[in-house]
């Protein structure tokens, strides 16, 4: 007996082609994709320098942290703007090395240099604090040394110079603040997937949409109608959720209320109305949650959530864009944790709202007034 | 009301429906008859829209059928309901997705199904004949004018058969018209016009008092006898015989009118060793929509 219900179990299977190709290609795929991008290493972690010293000994440390290919340095201004590249996500890491650096230096008086490292991601913080060293090392400081002629014998002398590291936004390093935006991220792409995922399959499975096809209702109708119910209980869920996460876990507040509200319902239209194509595409609900799936693991490993964009090689950086996901994470953390400016996330905006008519177009386009 | 203009569809190489051509007037029960994968759901389909047809077309009203959508109702085989949503709630839906927001007709909708006692019961908890009666009042929310049903009485009993029947010819009376497929030849002798189809063809059409003549002269005999191989093998092979077509202890026999009832009834008394004495009789629908579906007629 228990034979027959397995033979009959992969008899249905074997009757649908589409799920064995995800059952089976989906893995590989992922399999593959992440094989090449998550090296755990990140690689040119931008760094954005202030030298007013502009020496051949400031140039010794700025081309010590360049030569492993760590850090990919660039100049600003000066130490404010250094704070708004890294605020901006443009920088990770800065620099700020001052006028009378060499000056000090061959007094021997230990000159101070400052090197500042974003904190919203604690794992790249700790890698970048690793990686300063290469600022201090002996190949950097052997020219340093100015032996005072007076002294008698050889004087092991200080370091001769002291780099000051400068934890901006998060300089707790707090997990959560780093971990928790995008988790409510992640629970909303799931909720809203699986959602919104299964209700065209579920008339198609259950008939009913048979029945609506037949009235006069049009493709846009269709699509809206089952396009706003959801995008108002996500939104709802999203705010239950950081509610949760603001009493439980002191979660920080947002720089801008408005700015948190226009990405929650931006977020919460994008991954709705992608869950909506899913349900267009799919033939069965099992397909549906499959697809489902095939978008929310890549979403989570790819987008900057738990690794550092910096860490996905430059041939697979091109999925990461095209994962709405991340540009959520970039400006959530921005809102909550750095305090970036509006003009500093518009570009995040935009991407998000592109995804929301590409989705909603996408669905029109697919979805088919016949069965 | 209803007109197919040589519709066709294939289905890969399959040719589903082959140049299907139906006039149906007004206030008219049509029945289109055909076996299981005759291609009348396929039919149906494309009159309503949901499928497109590869050649010929359909209109409805007077109208293309995607502008004709608001004038006509359609209940598929398996009646759209939603199963969460209560009998009520059901109603009102389909008539929003017609525009109606009168509801006072939908009330006399309840009352003329006998639904207004499960007005709140959830449609899914219905019993089939009583989910057949809101399918049915769903695609009546909008008034229609053509009444599109695929196979509405499979599976019902025939008392409710009956009252859903009683109630086509009223729909009828008030002037709509109605498309219904079955399989059913106790349905069928009901339509006022049928056609019957087979493999995407149609095989007769007219009235089931015409159509009952689409075997030409042919004659049915019958006899008392039970069950008995060697006899249906016997007349499997002789000339003449369109139909065999065994009923409990009776055998009904279609033939050719050349066939002479003397020479029948001694073939048979030879093989059964008894003398055989043949009742004669017309054929029925029954016996003309076995014989034109058939896979392999038996040759005339």
């Amino acid at each position: 007996m228990i034979t027959a219900i397995i033979k009959k179990e992969i008899l249905q299977l074997r009757r649908d082609p589409r799920l064995i190709g995800l059952i089976v290609v989906m893995p590989l795929v992922l399999l593959i994709l992440f094989g090449v991008a998550l090296k755990l290493e990140p690689q040119n972690v931008r760094m954005a320098y202030v030298d007013k010293d502009a020496s051949y000994f400031s140039n010794l440390i700025k081309t010590g942290l360049w030569s492993d290919g760590y850090f990919d340095l660039y100049e600003v201004n000066d130490k404010q703007q250094i704070v708004r590249e890294i605020r901006s996500g443009r920088a990770k890491a800065g620099l700020l090395i001052k006028k009378d650096f060499s000056s000090l230096l061959t007094e021997n008086k230990q000159p101070h240099i400052t090197f500042f490292v974003d904190g919203t991601m604690p794992s790249l913080t700790t890698a970048m604090k690793y990686h300063s060293d290469s600022a201090t090392g002996e190949t950097v400081t052997n020219d340093m040394y100015f032996l005072d002629a007076d002294a008698k014998g050889v004087v092991i002398a200080p370091d001769p110079f002291i780099m000051d590291t400068e934890i901006l936004f998060n300089p707790d390093e707090k997990e959560t603040w780093f971990f928790l935006p995008g988790v409510i991220g992640v629970l909303i792409m799931q909720i809203a997937l699986i959602l919104t995922g299964i209700s065209v399959v579920r008339e198609r499975e259950k008939r009913t949409l048979e029945q609506l096809l037949v009235t006069p209702m049009s493709k846009t109708t269709f699509i809206l109608g089952k396009l706003l119910p959801y995008i108002v209980i996500a939104l709802i869920d999203f705010y239950f959720i950081l509610a949760a996460g603001w009493v439980l876990f002191d979660l920080p507040q947002p720089s801008s209320h408005l700015l948190l509200f226009l990405l929650a319902i931006i977020y919460v239209a994008v991954m709705i109305s992608l869950g909506l194509l899913i349900s267009l595409i799919s033939r069965t609900q099992q397909q549906a949650m499959f697809i489902a799936i095939f978008i929310i693991v890549p979403s989570i490993l790819l987008s900057g959530f738990i690794f550092p964009l910096e860490a996905i090689p430059d041939s697979v950086r091109p999925i990461s864009y095209a994962i709405p996901f991340t540009y959520f994470i970039d400006i959530i953390r921005g809102l909550l944790v750095k305090h970036t400016q509006f003009a500093d996330l518009i570009g995040a905006y935009a991407s998000l709202l592109f995804f929301v008519f590409l989705f909603i177009a996408a669905s029109i386009v697919t979805f088919r007034k016949t069965i | 009301m209803i007109q197919a203009i040589k519709l066709t569809k294939r289905f890969k190489d399959h040719v589903a429906v082959d140049g299907v051509t139906l006039n149906i007037g007004k206030g008219q029960i049509f029945g289109l008859l055909g076996p299981n994968a005759a291609g009348k759901t396929t039919i149906i389909r494309m009159l309503c829209g949901i499928i497109e047809s590869d050649e010929g077309e359909a209109r409805v009203n007077g109208m293309s059928v995607q502008q004709a959508k608001a004038s006509f109702g359609y209940v598929a085989q398996h009646f759209g309901l939603y199963e969460e949503l209560s009998v009520w709630e059901n109603l009102t839906f389909y008539a929003r997705m017609y525009n109606v927001s009168d509801e006072s007709p939908l009330f006399s909708l309840l009352d003329r199904y006998g639904l207004t006692a499960f007005k709140n019961q959830l449609a899914g908890l219905l019993s089939g004949g009583y989910q057949r009666r809101l399918g049915l009042a769903c695609a009546l929310t909008h008034d229609p004018k053509v009444l599109f049903l695929d196979e509405p009485t499979a599976g019902i009993d025939p008392v409710t058969r009956k009252s859903l029947w009683d109630d086509f010819y009223r729909l009828s009376a008030e002037g709509k018209t109605i498309f219904v497929t079955t399989h059913y030849m106790e349905e069928a002798q009901r339509c006022h016009q049928l056609a019957f189809i087979s493999s995407g063809r149609i095989v007769a059409e007219g009235s089931p008092v015409t159509i009952k003549q689409a075997l030409g002269n042919a004659l049915v005999y019958i006899i008392n006898i039970s069950y008995l191989p060697e006899l249906h093998r016997a007349l499997l092979d002789t000339t003449g015989i369109i139909l065999i077509n065994q009923f409990g202890n009776e055998l009904r026999l279609v033939v050719t009118p050349e066939v002479k009832r003397a020479d029948l009834e001694s073939a048979i008394s030879t093989i059964t060793g008894e003398p055989c004495s043949l009742a004669i009789s017309k054929p029925n629908l029954e016996d003309v929509f076995i014989a034109l579906t058939q896979e392999n007629p038996v040759k005339h």
